[in-house]
């Protein structure tokens, strides 16, 4: 891992650069925020020439470090105008690591609307090949034969956006093959799609063909901690083989959040949902059984996981109809659109991996549009034509396809649940108040994925706490710090599950990325590395003119009290400043 | 008295639906250890248990007649 691809789209030129001294032991969500930060002026149009779109591989992404292929995708949001980072499993950035290189960088932009290309990178270089035949389809439409001509899932693995993205979508995301070579997995949030659409950048073709192994500075280390952690993952209860992810898939949450009163519910407007089982990966499971006649395990989503989360919904004839229904997608189309059918909730899903769209945000969008009077909450069959009119990118669809804030605005809603212009995601901060001020806080807008609070507040994993008490400050700063460092590591973030419980899996995942990069990092660097990745993306934030009163839970929130624990976000704005302070 | 227990995931029953409602039968004040026995599971096997939508950390926590208990193995997802 030594170089870094720099792609100019403004004269379709391509350069490999030696990786710079101060980058040279960070990779991941440290990478490309780093790059984000030092390069891209944070005053920028996010869809102008002078925004730019990373990607980074994780420090062990690439070697055998076990659930590891994660890609780091960064930029100036669309979404929120502040900076972001996405991160998705898939064999790409495996690839990318394998052939040396530890960023791409995409800048620039044609002067004219040069129409879509895309890029092909290999042993042998890079090279632009026109790529308008590819727009206007659904991705699982053009990505499988894209792969195949170049030589297969086997040899290659794509990016890609959809229809989202080309049209410079506020909720595009950026689409990455899974090991199956399906195009299904994403950095959705954000709106990344849109800042490559503006780029007239479609695709991205990885084949590894000939590549060398990673390198490793110190074998013995490496091993060590792969070791470890392996252990840590195949012991605990959640992470292990048929353990609760890989038997129910992350829905298997949609009970709890609802059984602990904080399941989003029609825009936020309950933390229960009367339709909660019916929805919930213990009926995945259950109808997959039924329809397929036999036990169904997930899948890993990405190559070396052996987690294996991800999951397939099957139609009545037993065909695949959608993968993954993760907990977060069949949340926003389910209980927070009022939505209790799956079979609905797998069309809405299958449609925004077919448009490139992230499921967070159009849930979250269709519900405040419901709010609205667009359409009434539980019509599925509406919630799928007014997908499908967001790829006709009708004006209707572009203001959907813009989030839930331009959605709120046009149509007069008030109670729109978002941070700095993102959805909230599947938990109820009013319900849980650690994970509320990692909303309010974190430098991504609302997001779960920045300090995951629920594991302590609500699973009991790594601690037992009260989320209704709302003293979480030094929770959501540390979770914060250590989900930076586990982001920039290429490990999915669900290995948490298991190293927070288990120390020496911790270790162990320390261990390999000393081991990889010949450093004498241990477990007190963890933090260290979290707080330089935050510092770096608060100050990008701040130049992008945030201020305390972005970092605010929405008005409705503070007054209007939620079913069935009635109660506000109370947390004191004094708290919330301390978390960074 | 009575309480509304629901069990999910791997602790439903072959063949029962997660989280539909059974009414049981505890002595007065019967705790959430109580409960799991009366229900013929294994304490071990849970990790999780939500009474009236609250959190509970104690096996011992005594239960109200009509109370809403929730008991789940362990879990995660994000
Ligand atoms: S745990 Fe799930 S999301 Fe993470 S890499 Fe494995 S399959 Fe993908």
């Amino acid at each position: 891992m030594d170089r870094l691809l720099r792609v100019n789209m403004t004269d379709r030129t391509a350069k490999f650069e030696p990786i710079p001294s101060a980058y040279a032991s960070r990779a991941g969500r440290w990478l490309t925020s780093s790059l984000v930060h030092d390069e891209v002026p944070a005053t920028c149009h996010p869809l102008g020439p002078r925004n730019k779109v990373v990607f980074s591989p994780g420090f062990v992404t690439g070697t055998a470090a076990p659930t590891s292929s994660r890609i780091s995708v960064g930029g100036k949001s669309p979404l929120t105008g502040g900076i972001k980072e996405a991160n998705a499993g898939t064999g790409w950035g495996r690839r990318l690591a394998r052939l040396g290189i530890r960023a791409v960088v995409v800048e620039g932009q044609p002067e004219r609307d040069g129409g879509f290309w895309m890029l092909k990178i290999d042993a042998k270089g890079v090279s632009f090949e026109p790529a308008d035949a590819l727009t206007g389809k659904k991705l699982s439409e053009m990505v499988p034969g894209l792969a195949a001509r170049y030589g297969g899932r086997d040899k290659v693995d794509v990016c890609a956006i959809g229809v989202a993205g080309e049209h410079k979508m506020g909720a595009a995301g950026v689409c990455f093959t899974d090991r199956e070579g399906r195009a299904t997995r994403y950095a959705g949030r954000g709106g990344l799609g849109a800042a490559l659409g503006s780029k007239g950048l479609k695709a991205i073709v990885v084949d590894d063909s000939g590549a060398a192994e990673v390198p490793i500075a110190d074998k013995a280390k490496f091993d060590q901690g792969r070791k470890k952690l392996a252990a840590a993952l195949g012991e605990h209860a959640i992470t292990k083989p048929k353990g609760a992810l890989n038997a129910y898939g992350t829905a298997v949450l949609v009970n709890i959040l609802n059984e602990a009163g904080g399941l989003p519910t029609r825009n936020f407007r309950s933390g229960r949902f009367e339709g909660a089982t019916k929805i919930a990966g213990e009926a995945i499971f259950a109808g997959n059984k039924e329809r397929v006649g036999k036990d169904v395990y997930n899948h890993p989503c990405s190559p070396g996981c052996i987690i294996g989360c991800s999951n397939t919904w099957h139609k009545r004839d037993g065909s695949e109809h959608t993968s993954c229904i993760e907990y977060e997608s069949d949340w926003a189309f389910g209980a927070n659109c009022g939505i209790d059918d799956l079979d609905q909730i797998a069309e809405l899903n299958l449609l925004c991996n077919e448009y490139g769209l992230d499921t967070i945000e159009i849930g979250g969008t269709l519900a405040v549009a419901a709010e609205g009077g667009v359409w009434k909450f539980g019509d599925g069959k509406r919630a799928i034509e007014l997908v499908r009119e967001i790829a006709d990118a009708t004006p209707l669809g572009r203001i959907l396809g813009n989030g839930a804030l331009v959605t709120g605005r046009a149509f007069g809603v008030t109670r729109v649940p978002h941070v700095k212009g993102q959805n909230m995601p599947a938990y109820e901060p009013r319900a849980i108040k650690g994970i509320g001020m990692t909303y309010a806080v974190s430098t991504m807008g609302a997001d779960h994925t920045s300090g995951y609070t629920i594991a302590p507040e609500i699973l009991g994993v790594s601690g037992k706490l009260d989320p209704l008490n709302p003293q979480k400050t030094d929770l959501a700063r540390n979770f914060q710090y250590a989900t930076a460092f586990i982001d920039s590591t290429g490990h999915c973030l669900f290995i948490a599950f298991a190293i927070l419980d288990i120390a020496s899996g911790f270790e162990g995942v320390v261990e390999e990325c000393a081991g990889v990069l010949g450093t004498d990092w241990t477990m007190n660097d963890v933090a260290r590395i979290g707080k330089a990745v935050l510092d770096l993306e608060l100050d990008f934030n701040r130049q992008a003119g945030f201020t305390a009163a972005d970092d605010r839970l929405p008005e409705f929130m503070l007054h209007e009290k939620l079913p069935p624990h009635d109660g506000v976000w109370d947390v004191p704005d004094e708290e919330i400043d301390r978390v960074f302070d | 008295m009575k309480v509304e227990a629901r069990t999910y995931a791997s602790l439903s029953a072959p063949g029962e639906q997660a989280g539909e409602p059974r009414e049981v039968e505890l002595r007065e004040a019967g705790t959430v250890a109580d409960l799991i026995s009366a229900l013929g599971i294994e304490a071990a096997d849970v990790h999780l248990v939500i009474v009236d939508g609250r959190i509970s950390h104690r096996r011992d926590e005594p239960l109200r007649g009509g109370a809403r208990v929730a008991l789940f193995p362990a879990v995660g997802g994000g």
